[in-house]
């Protein structure tokens, strides 16, 4: 039969078919030969002699800057000392093995002079639950117990010290409440992903580090090690797979560049030492969140990494909640520093005459209902509006108040970005209140719907209003700029992968359709309010800098009890302003003797560095 | 009609392929315990008795197979190819296809798990034979080949699109050793081979050199550039292959003994995959090279029995049918074992007979049975 008859018969092909099948299975069996018989005493020995272990690698975490460059938030390594339990078994029932890694832990507490860390309910609870993963004997050794550790462990299995970052705040508690902190935490994975070795990831808890968690946290890599018995990085070589060994790079996670001023920061909180409150100061021509201040704050050292129970007793069960972030998450009146809202609201919407004077007796009366002026005894005479913002008197914006009426405050108020979040970034932002009917008649069923009482309180800013220390800071900061309402902005960028800064533009969110000279007078008034001899605000006034301002005092709690919370909002240099903040401080006085003189050492440390207040 | 009780198709059954299968079977039963004991803790039934329900669920298959008339199947093959293509796309209907792993392959039925992918491959290759074996019909036409391809492209881009590279790649690779003993002219076919190569190797070509523009075929993509470049990611899938291969090459001559294995149940060899896909690391580790190479020698007989059944065919139909049933076999087991030992990449592929896997036991075994179906009405 020729060649081309042999290929038309179809037996012939079966046959050839088989042939290639055969073949096939003939392959296999070759390479199976190579691999079990030929190498099998390599592949045994990469089995036994050697482990393999595949690692989750976290990226390392974005760093945090000041904008001056101040490094806040940074990494540095972290040494512990690990057992491996596979390297640490006994054959038999599982306490065997508990036992074995009990007296492993002792001898290691030996070497180190250390107490164990670990109990044996800690082992048997790690062998129940996390078997294939190494078990943390002893955190943050130091580089002494290091290096016993290194040479005295030498050639024992299943013992190795490992690097993991920790979370550092050089600046120690400066800007706690913005930085926030973090927490160590199991890397969150798929179901069919099994490391033997996950590196604990850092999670964001609270502040810039929870709210740019994601970007700060980069994206994790793995890698697959092979060690040796003494737990050293073994070259794993296995014919024809060597190549397969091998790392995915972690992806570092991004920095982030704060628009807080250490500077500044230092000096605002030192300007709140020893007293409950908080601090805002902004950029009025963007923005830019300079300080940031709560008070009492708190070491984000000392909540990163392994936090000891008295450590979190300590912040948790404290009455003055140092972790609370009073600046953007707690509601206060805004007392009298309300008034130039409600000023502005009157002139603009209401035609109110700036001119006109009201007679203050020391009280009001709507009706048989008596409203105290601050000034009750003597009243503070006949006045206009310029006199009445700086001596602060409350019966003249009860009569404002009720000629501009409570939608001119409401929809003014709401239009400077009160009672809604400004949106800042940071976590646990409230959004405060600015009351009117309709809400009355929703959460206060009972009383019936809006009276001219709840005018008057609302013009003098009590009542039902109730603000953030950042809220005012940002009317502030309108009031200092002429109208402009900017989205307070914390973050200035984050890092690219090339190196540099992504910038984040400032967000302009709405320009107030002020009158100028309506706005003028008022600012005028609040210039007065600290630099006229008799002005509430003169303890704030600077020789040689022209400060503006507004004190206020807001009574809290049941009539005559005697809370206040006591205010200062304040912007300079007057003519041309680079910066407007508001000052609470929690039981206080008053604005005037509280708030005013911390004002004056603020402003004092931030136009004159050089007079030594404040650098420390 | 005979006076025997004892169906007489049967007693003419081809006892070594018999023999075979079952070995293979009951061997496997022992190698999904050895995978899954230590695994107790598990809330379900052991693998190795689901396993074994399925086997005899298979075997009746088998016996039902075999007593069919192949022949009569002629008239049930487009139906049947139908309903299989049918059952792909319902897989891929969101709230009908069930996800594992990754892909969607599961549809549920009547309270089972099923694969439809596993009558989609039967009941193709019952339409090819069907149609390759058409006398109205020259094998040497460019038509017949193109057609034979129309007929096989719809579940194979349905299976494609689970994703299953594994399971369509088979199917093709069935395609192929079909075409051939259809009697498609030498010269042609080895064209065909060599355009494959190249668009395959072009398509390869492409995935490196613009991955972007390939579309998403979830871990399909990912698996290939690892094989051929494990540097890229040599981690998820990377691991799979250091550890069978270290599981292989550890068992040695004669392998450490039942039981002994130690690298699935350390964990090295995922759970998930330790008695389906990767079984043959288990049995490789435990019975070494004597050990596998008895495996390897017990799917020799079955391959030879299915050629040996498609050469006494008593049609060409009936030839094809064996031959492309045999094809499949053998392809599973190439892909299977090769991609463990590190000849190929890693696919989610089962062991014929030996995996744990319930559609795929039945499935194998009515496949055989089919070919006993050709065996028993052979020309004699």
């Amino acid at each position: 039969m020729s060649a081309a008859g042999l290929w038309n018969d179809e037996v012939f092909r079966l046959r050839v078919l088989l042939a290639v099948m055969l073949l096939a299975l003939g392959a296999l069996v070759g390479r199976l030969w190579w691999m079990q018989v030929t190498n099998a005493a390599l592949f045994q020995h990469n089995l036994n002699e050697q482990s393999i272990r595949r690692v989750y690698v976290p990226g390392s975490r974005g760093q945090i800057y000041g904008r001056d460059g101040t490094l806040l938030a940074a990494n540095q390594p972290s040494y512990n000392l690990v057992l491996y339990l596979e390297e640490l078994r006994r054959p038999g029932r599982w306490q065997n093995t508990v036992t074995n890694v009990e007296a492993t832990v002792q001898k290691l507490a030996q070497l180190l002079g250390q107490p164990p860390q670990l109990k044996r309910s800690d082992i048997l609870a790690h062998v129940h639950r996390r078997l294939p993963l190494p078990l943390t004997a002893w955190r943050n050794l130091t580089s002494s117990a290091r290096a016993r550790v290194a040479e005295r462990t030498l050639g024992w299995r299943g013992v190795a010290v490992e690097v993991e970052p920790a979370r550092v705040y050089p600046e120690g508690a400066l800007a706690a409440h913005v930085l926030g902190y973090v927490k160590r935490t199991e890397p969150e994975l798929g179901e069919d992903e099994t490391f033997n070795y996950r590196e604990m990831e850092m999670l964001g808890v609270a502040g810039v580090e929870k709210r740019f968690d994601h970007a700060l946290r980069g994206a994790p890599g793995e890698k697959i090690i092979a060690v040796d018995v003494s737990g050293y990085n073994y070259r794993f070589q296995l014919p024809g797979l060597a190549g397969q060994l091998g790392h995915r790079d972690s992806v570092a996670g991004r920095d982030v560049l704060l628009s807080i001023d250490p500077r500044i920061q230092r000096l605002a909180e030192h300007a709140l030492e020893g007293v409950t409150g908080a601090a805002v100061i902004l950029d009025p021509n963007n923005g830019d969140v300079l300080a940031l201040v709560s008070q009492p704050h708190y070491d984000p050292n000392e909540l990163t990494g392994v936090i000891t129970h008295e450590t979190w007793q300590a912040l948790n069960l404290n009455p003055d909640k140092p972790l609370l972030n009073r600046a953007v998450s707690c509601l206060y009146s805004p007392g009298s520093i309300f008034k130039p809202v409600v000023a502005l609201a009157a002139l603009d919407l209401a035609q109110a005459n700036p001119n006109a004077t009201y007679n203050c007796p020391g009280h009001f009366m709507l009706g048989k209902a008596r409203f105290n002026c601050w000034e009750k005894l003597s009243g503070h005479g006949t006045l206009n509006l310029h006199d009445a913002l700086m001596y602060s008197c409350n019966v003249y914006f009860f009569n404002l108040g009720l000629r501009a009426g409570p939608d001119a405050i409401h929809d003014r108020s709401c239009e400077m970005g009160l009672g809604a979040r400004t949106g800042i970034d940071l976590e646990g932002e409230v959004s405060g209140l600015i009351p009117d009917d309709a809400w009355k008649r929703r959460a206060r069923k009972a009383e019936g719907g809006w009276r001219d009482g709840d005018t008057c309180n609302m013009s003098i800013g009590q009542g039902a209003v109730l603000v953030t220390p950042l809220q005012m800071a940002s009317v502030a900061a309108t009031l200092a700029n002429g109208g402009q309402v900017w989205q307070p902005r914390l973050v200035l960028g984050l890092r690219d992968a090339h190196g540099s800064w992504q910038r984040t533009p400032p967000k302009l969110n709405r320009a107030m359709a002020w009158d100028a000279g309506h706005l003028q007078l008022v600012r005028a008034a609040m210039r007065d309010v600290i630099n006229a001899p008799t002005g509430t605000g003169k303890h704030a006034k600077l020789p040689d800098v022209l400060i503006a301002g507004k004190t206020g005092t807001a009574e809290h709690g049941g009539k005559g009890e005697g809370h206040k919370w006591t205010w200062m909002l304040a912007f300079a240099p007057y003519e041309a302003p680079r910066y407007a903040l508001a000052i609470l401080v929690e039981e206080g006085v008053s604005g005037g003797s509280t708030v005013a003189p911390r004002l004056q050492k603020l402003m004092q440390g931030i136009f004159h560095p050089d007079t030594g207040e404040g650098e420390g | 009609m005979s006076p025997l009780v004892f169906p007489r198709p049967l007693l003419r059954l081809d006892w070594s392929l018999v023999l075979a299968m079952l070995a293979l079977f009951v061997g496997g039963l022992f190698f999904i315990y050895s995978a899954s004991y230590r695994a107790a803790e598990l809330p379900v039934s052991p693998l190795y008795q689901k396993q074994l329900r399925f086997g005899l669920l298979g075997l009746g298959a088998f016996v039902a197979m075999a007593l069919v008339d192949y022949r009569r199947l002629r008239d049930l093959a487009w139906p049947l190819y139908l309903i299989g293509v049918l059952g792909l796309a319902l897989v891929l209907v969101p709230g009908v296809g069930k996800k594992m792993y990754g892909a969607v392959r599961w549809i549920s039925l009547a309270g089972m798990q099923v694969q439809p992918s596993e009558l989609a491959k039967l009941s193709t290759i019952l339409v090819l034979a069907r149609f390759l074996s058409n006398p109205a019909r020259d094998p040497g036409r460019f038509s017949f080949l193109v057609l034979a391809f129309v007929i096989v492209l719809p579940p194979i881009l349905l299976i494609l699109k689970e994703p299953d590279l594994s399971t369509a790649s088979t199917l093709l690779g069935v395609t192929l050793i079909m075409l051939f003993a259809a009697g498609v002219p030498l010269r042609t076919f080895v064209i065909l081979l060599c355009g494959g190569g190249l668009v395959v190797g072009g398509l390869l070509a492409l995935l490196f050199l613009l991955p972007d523009w390939v579309p998403h075929l979830g871990y399909v993509k990912e698996r290939i550039i690892v094989f051929f470049d494990p540097g890229r990611d040599p981690l998820k899938t990377g691991w799979n292959a250091i550890q069978s291969a270290l599981a292989v090459g550890s068992g040695g001559l004669w392998g450490k003994g039942y039981l002994q294995g130690t690298q699935d149940v350390l964990g090295y060899l995922p759970r998930t995959v330790s008695a389906n896909d990767f079984i043959f690391p288990v049995i490789a580790e435990e019975v070494g090279f004597v050990g596998s190479s008895v495996l390897l020698s017990l799917y020799a007989v079955v391959l030879f029995a299915g050629l040996r059944a498609a050469a006494v065919a008593q049609d060409k139909m009936g030839r094809l049918l064996a031959v492309g049933l045999t094809g499949l076999v053998f392809c599973h087991v190439f892909v299977n074992i090769a991609m463990t030992i590190g000849l190929l990449p890693i696919m989610g592929i089962p062991l014929p007979l030996v995996s744990y896997g319930g559609t795929f036991v039945v499935g194998a075994m009515a496949a055989l049975g089919l070919v006993q179906s050709v065996y028993v009405r052979r020309r004699l």
